[in-house]
């Protein structure tokens, strides 16, 4: 999987919870580098914070898209509870949006969902 | 006589036409300062707006560790470590809710609030707001008793607001009542001039706030006991925040208290306009 964000201390902590839960992480903290990663190996799960410095996390899916490169499971990492910028994510390609902090209980739940339906 | 006659005029024209323009210089002086003032509120919120911002990324890294420790994913802990760790989260999470709030406030300021509007049913963000608060409820050894009128017609609003709103005023009502206390919700439909509207009521028998203070609870950054020695912590800008949404809604938030013996906060949402 794909763990996108600009601050060292998110990925530090998600990348423990991910690791030690059974999950391969990548991590990439700009629009650049997470779409480089994408596409040098397509993740399952592609986690991708909205807030980046050089752009919109959203920017790296119109890029991975017009190389046909999409993620099956995208799923947006945000620090708004905002339901229009939701909507947003959704129109764009993400499957969901998950406000910041996630709780620890309901992401491990999540990606066992979202990388099962990948292996089915 | 004559000469007096013929020159005062011209003094008191030429006199007027000074404090005219002086009173100009003025209006003009003050139109500079407004603008200038608004500018730095602006910026003073955008301020706000980016620190609240800020302060949660690493809020989220402390949390997400806290809870990594308190699930045992790298190993188990004994009682006492799992319940230092729990202290983490319980402090963080409170701490995330102020930095929340202080961002709501920022975004109200500068007209940034947007309403998701969909048709949904208040019993619903009742139940949903009660039973988030039912832990904290039981600890504090209070009562808390729903009365929501069945068949309550559909409102249209913002759901996550409106149940924002209760959450706060249910909050404010379990924090401000001692032990052994009772706090209430209730929702029923009610006539109004533009059509109907559902009345929500929030109620405890709390320490009550006295009649002087009011307006006071609803204004930003203000709190009834602000004392550093306060037994009671928050941003001050809980009622500010949700009497703002309310009114977002086109409705309206209220308090009716007496010291002592407690407090029933209302507040109004319209229903949906029926279509004809």
């Amino acid at each position: 999987m794909l763990l996108v964000d600009d601050s060292a201390l998110v990925t530090g902590a998600l990348r423990v919870l991910l690791e030690e839960t059974g999950h391969r992480v990548t991590t990439a903290d700009s629009v650049a580098s997470a779409t480089a990663a994408a596409l040098a190996e397509v993740p399952d799960v592609l986690l991708l914070d909205l807030t980046l410095p050089d752009g919109n996390g959203l920017e790296v899916l119109d890029r991975l898209r017009a190389e046909d490169r999409l993620p099956r499971t995208v799923v947006a990492l945000t620090g708004h509870d905002d339901e229009a910028l939701a909507a947003h994510c959704r129109s764009a390609g993400c499957r969901e949006v998950v406000v910041k902090p996630v709780s620890v209980r309901v992401l491990i739940a999540k990606m066992r969902e979202w990388v099962g339906e990948e292996a089915s | 006589m004559s000469r007096a006659d013929t020159g005062a005029p011209d003094v008191r024209a030429s006199a007027l036409e000074q404090r005219l323009a002086a009173l100009e210089a003025q209006h003009v002086e003050a139109l500079r300062e407004i603008a200038e003032l608004k500018a730095r509120d602006q910026l003073k919120t955008q301020f706000i707006s980016n620190i609240s911002h800020d302060l949660r990324t690493p809020l989220t890294a402390i949390i997400t560790h806290a809870e990594i420790l308190r699930d045992g994913i790298l190993g188990p802990l004994n009682d006492r470590q799992a319940e230092s760790v729990t202290g983490v989260i319980n402090g963080g999470r409170q701490l995330l809710d102020m930095v929340g709030e202080i961002l709501s406030y920022a975004k109200g300021s500068a007209n940034q609030l947007t309403l998701a509007i969909s048709d949904f049913g208040i019993a619903d963000v009742v139940q949903r707001v009660t039973a988030l608060n039912e832990s904290l409820v039981a600890r504090k050894g209070l009562t808390l008793s729903v009365e929501v009128a069945p068949d309550l017609p559909t409102v249209r609003g913002d759901r996550e607001k409106i149940s924002h709103v209760l959450g706060n005023l249910l909050g404010n009502a379990i924090t401000f009542t001692p032990s052994g206390g009772r706090v209430w919700v209730a929702a029923r439909a009610v006539e109004a001039n533009a059509g109907g509207e559902i009345l929500v009521e929030v109620g405890d028998t709390g320490i009550g706030i006295a009649p002087e203070n009011h307006d006071l609870v609803f204004r930003e950054f203000a709190q009834v006991d602000s004392s550093p020695s306060r037994r009671h912590h928050g941003t001050g800008l809980g009622l500010t925040i949700a009497r703002r949404l309310v009114e977002l809604h086109r409705g309206r938030l209220w308090l009716e208290s007496t010291l002592g013996t407690g407090s029933r906060f209302y507040f109004t949402i319209p229903l949906v306009p029926s279509t004809p």
